[in-house]
């Protein structure tokens, strides 16, 4: 009863005010200046916003499974028609070699990383101006928003590797102990997918054309990893030309983890792990330096 | 004794628009980075040109202190509020803060609205730095202060906007911050949310919070504020008692006002020289409680005499709303001509216009509204009333009589 009037506002609407904790020597100082320190990571800042990277995961999560009418069907659908379009296209028609695989397992493993990592890129870099008003009238630690949109595809990319298993006992291969090898593998996809959104995301709040030109750069990102093909096709002597993209030794190494087979070519994993951690601290500087300005010029 | 907030010398530069509007893409940006390398700079940057919107700004505001921030629109306040809860990095000098800092410079930013009540009091919360503990512990009461009910497990998009507003001020209501940064946001909901919300602050006060409050609600600053500071031009203008510093600040914005409107600088044949506002007892007041009779004078310089003259005194509402003209031919005042220098003075009935700001302008006719003598803009006035607000009760208000019929007394 006594609920039903608060509700309605005619009972007591006392806000529930906790006593102050009066003493100012106890209470947690903001100093604010202008900086020119190169490297000025807030780690401390960022831990006291943990919640909201959870919370606005959450939110992209639920906002995208409700909003859409096939809802996490999505998450199915997309991964399989691409895998079934390459297996018709490149398996069939163009008769791509595939060291053995049957086609389909082929694409789709190297098809379930690829959709994360473009995803993750394609979020993050265009979540800043997709937060503007956020930004423009809240603080919080902007590295949350690439945060959260670097982690919220990992859903999709769950269930589409479900999708992959299940397709692979259809077939008949049965995966084995070099499965657990994906979650390494995985940490690295995202920790590029992050470095290249650190760079990206700013830039795109300083220069909308950003937003145009990364479905195209993620298009030929894409037929410049061995996808749709093996990389074993790209000619020795170019080889580690090609290995210079740092998705080369990733790609390899998950479809090593799901499907076995031969094992990714180290130098490109040295590549992978390098790239990853060097855009990934180089971000996490060019970020930290931009953010102060997002709000003035988003 | 230590501060809450201590700001020294800061200051705050933008870029005006040209660089912004001609590098706004990267392609553009390139190509004209490529000229300018090319061309040596012979340009001379004209995109290059900025303005500081807050300039040498330095105070302290002491732990549980309630300060104003006043000023005309432009003059800065909200880039300072801006510097202060770090959504923007001040250009010059320090600021520094003890103490938990809320800011609501917007009521629901970072709603979303395909989320329910429920969802969104989460994501509002975190956004405004709350735990999930925290909110978790106080989601009852924010539901209950909201008086939202069992819409709660519903999507906002098919909230009200007064529902939306008043669930986003329930849940910024609950940060219990020791710094609390307002930004108009007061001005929500109906009147008696509003009136929630002040009484919200003021027990906020009473808790030691310290408030700094931008609005261009008079009544608000002079009601819950002991202390103003003025923004003029990206400057502290004033910093002192409230009375004083509404005084500084009525003053500039009638100055503000009859920089565009100057009739009575052409060539009229009657100067107005001088239009106040006093109270009955003939004591200069801007501020009027809603029922209060107020005199208004006015003095005059006919140089050639002027017959039959017709003077009325205009009340115009903030929002240049027309309200009422109290007029010497209508009310019969028998004025028969104006000639050398001399005084008019109304003294008006029980005002019983709504409560907001409203403007006393005077002009002067020939009778039957031929040909304009004289205009002149005066100064603003407030009518103060805790319930009858313009949006709710319209113009103004007067006690009528009522008869009922059949409806038993329910108490």
């Amino acid at each position: 009863m006594m609920k039903s009037l608060n509700a309605i506002g005619l009972g007591s609407s006392e806000c529930g005010l906790t006593e102050r904790r009066t003493d100012p020597s106890t209470m947690r100082v903001t100093e604010i200046a202008p900086d020119d320190r190169i490297v000025a990571f807030d780690a401390a800042g960022l831990a006291q916003y943990k919640g909201l990277l959870r919370v606005l995961i959450l939110r992209d999560l639920k906002v995208l499974y409700r909003q859409t009418a096939l809802g996490a069907c999505w998450a199915i659908a997309q991964p399989l028609f691409t895998v079934l379009i390459f297996t018709v296209i490149f398996g069939h028609f163009a008769k791509i070699p595939t060291d053995g695989a049957p086609y389909a397992l082929f694409a789709g493993s190297a098809v379930v990383l690829w959709t994360y990592f473009s995803e993750a890129v394609r979020r993050s870099a265009n979540g800043l101006v997709a937060e503007a008003e956020l930004i423009r009238k809240i603080y919080f630690p902007r590295l949350v928003i690439p945060l959260a949109t670097v982690v919220s595809p990992m859903v999709d990319f769950a269930i589409a590797l479900a999708v992959m298993l299940a397709l692979m006992l259809w077939y008949g291969v049965v995966p084995d102990w070099h499965l657990v090898l994906a979650v390494p593998t995985l940490i690295v996809t995202a920790m590029l997918a992050l470095g290249v959104s650190l760079w990206l995301g700013p830039i795109n709040v300083r220069f909308r054309d950003v937003k145009h030109t990364l479905p195209f750069l993620i298009q030929i990102w894409m037929y410049a990893s061995p996808i749709v093909y093996a990389s074993s096709i790209v000619p020795a002597s170019v080889r580690w030309v090609y290995a210079l993209n740092p998705m080369v030794g990733l790609i390899e190494a998950f479809r090593f983890a799901i499907l076995g087979g031969s094992p990714p070519d180290a130098f490109a994993l040295v590549v992978s792990v390098t790239a990853a951690l060097a855009l990934l601290v180089s971000g996490l500087i060019f970020f930290q330096r931009m953010e102060r300005s997002f709000a003035d010029i988003i | 004794m230590s501060m809450a907030i201590s700001v020294q010398d800061i200051g705050k530069q933008y870029w005006r628009a040209p660089r912004a509007a001609h590098q706004n893409s990267l392609r553009d940006a390139l190509s004209e980075g490529v000229r300018g390398l090319l061309s040596r700079r012979s340009e001379a940057r004209p995109s290059q040109e900025s303005f500081w919107a807050l300039r040498e700004v330095s105070f302290g505001i002491r732990h549980g202190e309630n300060v104003g921030i006043i000023g005309l629109n432009g003059a800065g306040k909200s880039t300072l509020l801006k510097l202060l809860s770090r959504i923007a990095a001040p250009t010059t000098g320090r600021i520094r803060l003890e103490g938990r800092v809320g800011a609501l410079l917007e009521v629901g930013t970072g709603f979303h609205r395909e989320l329910t009540g429920r969802e969104n009091i989460f994501l509002y919360g975190s956004i405004l730095g709350m735990d999930r503990r925290e909110i978790a512990a106080k989601f009852d009461a924010i539901v209950a202060f909201s008086e939202i009910g069992e819409f709660i497990d519903m999507p906002v998009k098919r909230y009200s906007s007064g529902m939306y507003v008043r669930l986003a001020f329930s849940v910024a209501a609950h940060l219990e911050p020791d710094i609390l940064l307002l930004d108009e946001v007061l001005a929500v909901g109906d009147y008696t949310f509003q009136r929630k919300c002040m009484d919200f602050a003021r027990r906020l006060q009473g808790k030691g919070s310290t408030i700094l409050l931008v609005s261009h609600n008079m009544f608000s600053i002079k009601t819950m504020c002991e202390r103003v500071i003025y923004i003029k031009g990206g400057r502290v203008a004033y910093d002192g008692p409230t009375d004083e510093g509404l005084t500084h600040y009525e003053r500039d914005s009638y100055l503000a006002d009859t920089a565009w409107f100057r009739p009575d600088t052409g060539d009229l044949p009657v100067k107005i020289s001088d239009v106040t506002i006093t109270d009955e007892s003939g004591a200069p007041r801007t501020l009027f409680r809603h029922g209060e009779r107020m005199r208004i004078r006015a003095r005059y310089n006919a140089a050639e005499p002027v017959a039959d003259p017709h003077v009325l005194f205009s009340i115009t509402r903030s929002d240049e709303l027309l309200c009422c003209n109290f007029s010497t031919q209508a009310d019969g005042a028998g004025l028969t001509a104006l000639s050398g220098e001399g005084e008019v003075e109304l003294l008006t009935p029980p005002l019983t216009l709504t409560a907001d700001t409203y403007t006393v302008s005077m002009v002067v006719r020939q009778r039957g509204f031929e040909r304009l003598l004289a205009a002149k803009i005066g100064g603003r006035f407030h009518i103060e009333h805790p319930v009858f607000a313009p949006d709710v009760f319209g113009v103004f208000h007067e006690a009528g009589s009522w008869t009922t019929n059949g409806a038993a007394s329910l108490r």
